[in-house]
């Protein structure tokens, strides 16, 4: 597949998708999930239907408190899980039939830990998101080093390229982790849990260069998170799970209303709107 | 970035290479008889030439006719195992996989055990009694390959845990009946049993069979090498990889599948050899880094580097006693292993 | 990036050929042994049905078992033989010759260094791969005693050896000496009801010998029985089934006596042991282990354990004990011993017969 048109052009003609008919990039339409899925009996459901749409460019939060569905929704994207029901659409394509080397020219998912059994070195492990470009055995060219270094650049770790990836901090790991990622050029770019070991201040710097990202190369960003008030910050759409259902979808302004939020999250909280128009959540203790 | 290019590996692997070379004319020249390696070669080159049309030398048969198939031997086994047992530790993530921890040497070894029980019942000419031992052995390899795999499927796909646990379970079960059957042997059956048991390369093979090894090894340590970068990516996780683009399930039994038949095919013709399988990676790892692509071939030219100076050692040291080659290679890297254990890289 | 695969498949194309073509080429090339002196070949089958093509009088031999070494020299040819194993220790000549290793691994450089004519093996000792390799070198092989389960065919095979050596006279000659002295053996132990006995090989495990063996008809030609009802070779038996059969004697072999009575004396230490009667009369006897090996001197082996069994059967009536006659095979300074243990063992038994 060649890299020239990687980028969608402005009327989002892309070439995988050359009508660029469809302004949205992820579809996902009335997507379901169940465990040990037995006709004879009622399916347990995960995941029950939902559907929402994102365009490029745009940064996703999938929100919602622990075993609310939502690593659930994102294997569903990824393609590592088969839905019950519904479809989910990528450019027009639906996910599930691309083969596995074409998927990962398209979506990328960054993970939490990576656990290498024999550590490379960090230049190293950005290159191997560039191995869906080539086939079993393959020596990277000029081109996939170019991309490489970029990526590395867009997430401002350059100065960590001859590190062992043992050697280097969890935020720093997180970074060339995002890195590899980038270097896949995705369509879709996936992150789980992503500020869950790093401090504030690595927290904020994730999602600055997640936006910024987004806006300059027209990624979609999914993210999958519980923290309420970085994706009332950074979102452009929220969707709101609880207990496998989604409750809503939309602006973090609409979805932020303090009742939901209290059933949703069980804890008492206040919600006020920012000079940006961004919601701000604030919690209080139980007594 | 220094990344890897063809021209570097060419080069790393052409300086293993002509490390090998000197090892093997070292190897001719060394052993129980002294061996003009000068005159040989002066007579070598006046066959090349066309000036004599045979080797009619005292040495000429000693080195070309015991040594040299030997070494060879040496080199295609040396070189089937350690790219077996790189392959089984990236397959299995496991740093202390070998080729045989799946059991397959148990399998080889009941097939031998098999076969000589059958030979004294029938009656063969001397070409075909002199295969039926490694035929054995590989057909008893080839079932175990079978066998560990049908266990160590999770779900219809293997799973490397899985697989480990079912291989060891069957190396387990395989040896005690093998123990069994030692006890019912005859005893001159029982002896060559025991070297075999040890690793041995001191017993010539027929030709054919060679050619048969070496073509095997081609081909099998080819179809794992085209999967060398899908390695790499393997050994970050295996979700990772299939999310990195790759294949993982038909990477797994292709790695599976052929990493069993190079090591089920220098089984049959040496018996076990110990610790070349894990330790020639673990030491090329060190030297070159794990990317696959350069491991892989490394590993070949260092297994077959140190197989041959193994064998070299085990014929010389109490010439004009054959040492059994797998006692020098326990001997050497036994040590080494504990080195490598405190260094914490094993 | 293409093309880089492209010159990379080129050049290890380009490698694979030329080192395939360097290697291949010695393995062409035609190695001959020395252009052999005018000696007349003959073709011969061994005992394993093999055809081998050999001279007449073969003039360069190898020996790959103690047997052989030891039957070659009780035929005189001693000369010729000009290879070893490191194990052929009778008689102490032997040990000079050149050795060439174990038996179960000979060195091939070391045999084909001595450029034998005739390498003799047996498939009791040795590996038929060791036969197999000596074949593809073109080094004449002959298989022996494929199948000594009895004495006679000891004396047999010793026979068809100086045969194929040559020195059929030789072979008759000694052949007909050692069924005489056994037919006198047989002639003095006739009415004399056999002992009941166990050989011991082994103690720990204790193994001992299969009715099917040589050494379990050895036994038989000195008048004893081996309680061991088995078709192995080398049954390992409990020492319960010993103590329910209770045999007459122990038998040790052992080249040296004072190492058998010392297995004697460690074993009646052992628990359960003192339960046989044969241990608590110390009725036990040593002799060569000459019985171990299918060569003329089992024969030797064959009278020491009558004498030490039967003593009574060879006393002349009314003569003092008749000297043991003169049999130099035994190694050196067992003679003496092995009257004496035969005197303690006389002394010590109530020999009833």
């Amino acid at each position: 597949m060649s890299t020239a048109l990687r980028h969608p052009l402005p009327n989002g003609a892309t070439a995988d998708n050359p009508r660029g008919a469809s302004e949205f990039r992820l579809s996902v339409e009335q997507v379901s999930y169940a465990h040990n899925a037995n006709p004879s009996q009622a399916p347990l459901f995960t995941l029950e239907a939902l559907s929402f749409q994102a365009k490029p460019g745009e940064v996703i939060a999938i929100l919602g408190p622990n075993a609310s569905g939502k690593s659930t929704l994102l294997n569903l994207i990824t393609g590592t899980l088969e839905p019950l029901s519904g479809r989910i659409f990528l450019n027009g394509f639906e996910t599930r039939t691309l083969p596995v080397r074409t998927r990962a020219q398209r979506i990328a998912l960054v993970q939490q830990e990576s656990r290498l059994l024999f550590p490379t070195r960090a230049w190293e492990f950005v290159m191997q998101g560039r191995h869906a470009y080539g086939t079993g055995l393959r020596f990277e060219t000029d081109e996939d080093i170019a991309i490489a270094k970029n990526a590395l650049a867009q997430v401002g770790a350059s100065h960590l390229a001859e590190r062992r990836m043992d050697k280097i901090s969890g935020g720093e790991k997180q970074r060339i982790i995002l890195a590899r990622a980038l270097a896949q050029q995705p369509l879709l770019l996936l992150l789980d849990e992503p500020t869950l070991h790093l401090d504030i201040g690595a927290q904020v710097d994730l999602l600055e260069t997640l936006r910024k990202l987004a806006a300059e190369n027209r990624y979609t960003v999914v993210v999958v998170t519980h923290e309420l008030n970085l994706a009332g910050e950074y979102a452009d759409q929220v969707v709101l799970l609880q207990k496998g259902k989604c409750l809503r979808v939309g602006p973090p302004a609409t979805v932020f209303q303090r009742e939901l939020l209290e059933q949703v999250f069980q804890a008492p909280l206040s919600v006020e709107m920012t000079v940006s128009g961004r919601p701000r959540v604030t919690l209080f203790s139980n007594k | 970035m220094r990344t890897l290019t063809p021209a570097r590996l060419l080069l790393r692997c052409g300086i293993l290479a002509a490390i090998l070379f000197a090892v093997v004319v070292l190897a001719l020249k060394l052993g129980a008889v002294q061996v003009s390696l000068y005159g040989l070669g002066r007579d070598l080159i006046s066959v090349l030439l066309g000036r004599t049309s045979s080797l009619s030398s005292d040495y000429g048969m000693i080195v070309l006719d015991i040594r040299l198939p030997r070494i060879l031997l040496g080199i295609v086994v040396g070189a089937s195992l350690s790219v077996a047992g790189a392959s089984f530790q990236a397959l299995l993530r496991n740093r202390l996989a070998d080729p045989y921890v799946l059991g397959i040497s148990s399998g080889a070894a009941l097939g031998a055990i098999l076969a000589l029980i059958i030979e004294n019942h029938l009656r063969l000419s001397p070409e075909m009694a002199g295969l039926i031992t490694p035929v054995g052995a590989f057909i008893g390899a080839a079932l175990t390959i079978a066998v560990v795999y049908l266990l160590g499927r999770r779900e219809g796909e293997i799973d490397s845990t899985t697989l480990l646990l079912a291989g060891i379970i069957t190396a387990s079960f395989l040896s005690a009946v093998i123990m069994f059957l030692m006890t019912t042997l005859s005893g001159n059956n029982l002896r060559g049993m025991a070297f075999w048991l040890m690793g041995d390369l001191s017993t010539p093979q027929p030709r054919s069979l060679l050619y048969f090894i070496s073509f095997g090894f081609i081909v099998a340590a080819g179809a794992i090498y085209t999967t060398a970068s899908d390695l790499n990516l393997i050994l970050a996780g295996e979700k990772e990889a299939m999310h990195l683009g790759v294949d993982v399930s038909r990477v797994r039994i292709v790695v599976y599948i052929a990493a069993s038949i190079l090591t089920g095919l220098a089984v049959s013709v040496s018996g076990a050899i110990g610790y070349v399988g894990l330790l020639v990676p673990h030491v090329m790892r060190l030297i070159y880094g794990p990317d696959h692509r350069m491991l892989l071939p490394a590993s070949a030219l260092g297994g077959a580097i140190a197989l041959v100076i193994a064998d070299t050692l085990a014929r010389t040291i109490t010439a004009p006693t054959d040492l059994p080659v797998g006692a020098m290679t326990a001997m050497a890297g036994a040590p080494l292993f504990i080195y490598l254990l405190r260094r914490r890289i094993a | 990036m293409q093309r880089a695969f492209l010159q990379l498949h080129r050049a290890l194309l380009l490698l694979a050929a030329s080192a395939a073509l360097l290697v291949s080429l010695p393995l062409c090339a035609q190695t001959t042994a020395p252009a052999p002196t005018q000696t007349t070949f003959h073709e011969v089958t061994d005992e394993f049905g093999r055809t081998i093509r050999l001279p007449l009088v073969p003039a360069r031999i190898v020996s790959l078992a103690p047997s052989l070494t030891e039957t070659l020299y009780a035929l005189g040819v001693q000369d010729r033989l000009v290879g070893v194993t490191d194990f052929c220790d009778y008689p102490a000549d032997a040990q000079k010759k050149t050795k060439v290793g174990g038996m179960l691994n000979p060195n091939l450089e070391q045999i084909a260094a001595l450029h034998p004519d005739l390498v003799l093996a047996t498939k009791e000792i040795n590996r038929l791969d060791t036969v197999r390799a000596l074949d593809t070198l073109g080094i004449p092989t002959y298989a022996a005693d494929a199948n000594t389960h009895t004495v006679e065919e000891i004396l047999s095979s010793t026979r068809r050896l100086a045969d194929l050596l040559g020195v059929s006279g030789a072979g008759n000659a000694l052949s007909a000496e050692l069924q005489g002295r056994l037919a006198a053996l047989h002639n003095k132990l006739e009415n004399v009801p056999a002992t009941r006995v166990l050989f011991v090989v082994w103690t720990e495990p204790l193994i001992s010998v299969g009715q099917n063996t040589f050494v379990a008809d050895a036994l038989r030609k000195s008048d004893a029985t081996s309680i061991v009802e088995s078709k192995q070779d080398w049954p390992q038996i409990s020492l319960e089934e010993v103590v329910k059969l209770q045999p007459d004697y122990l038998v040790f072999a052992a080249s040296h006596s004072e190492s058998g009575t010392r297995d004697f004396e460690s074993l009646s230490n052992l628990p359960g042991w003192r339960l046989l009667d044969a241990v608590r009369n110390h009725h036990f006897a040593v002799i060569s282990d000459a019985v171990n090996r299918p060569a003329p001197r089992i024969v030797s082996a064959i009278e020491d354990l009558a004498h030490q069994l039967h003593p009574a059967a060879f006393v002349e009536p009314g003569a003092p004990e008749k000297q043991l006659p003169k049999t130099p095979d035994l190694s050196k300074g067992s003679i003496a011993q092995s009257a004496a243990s035969t005197q303690i063992v006389s002394q010590e038994c109530p020999c009833a017969r």
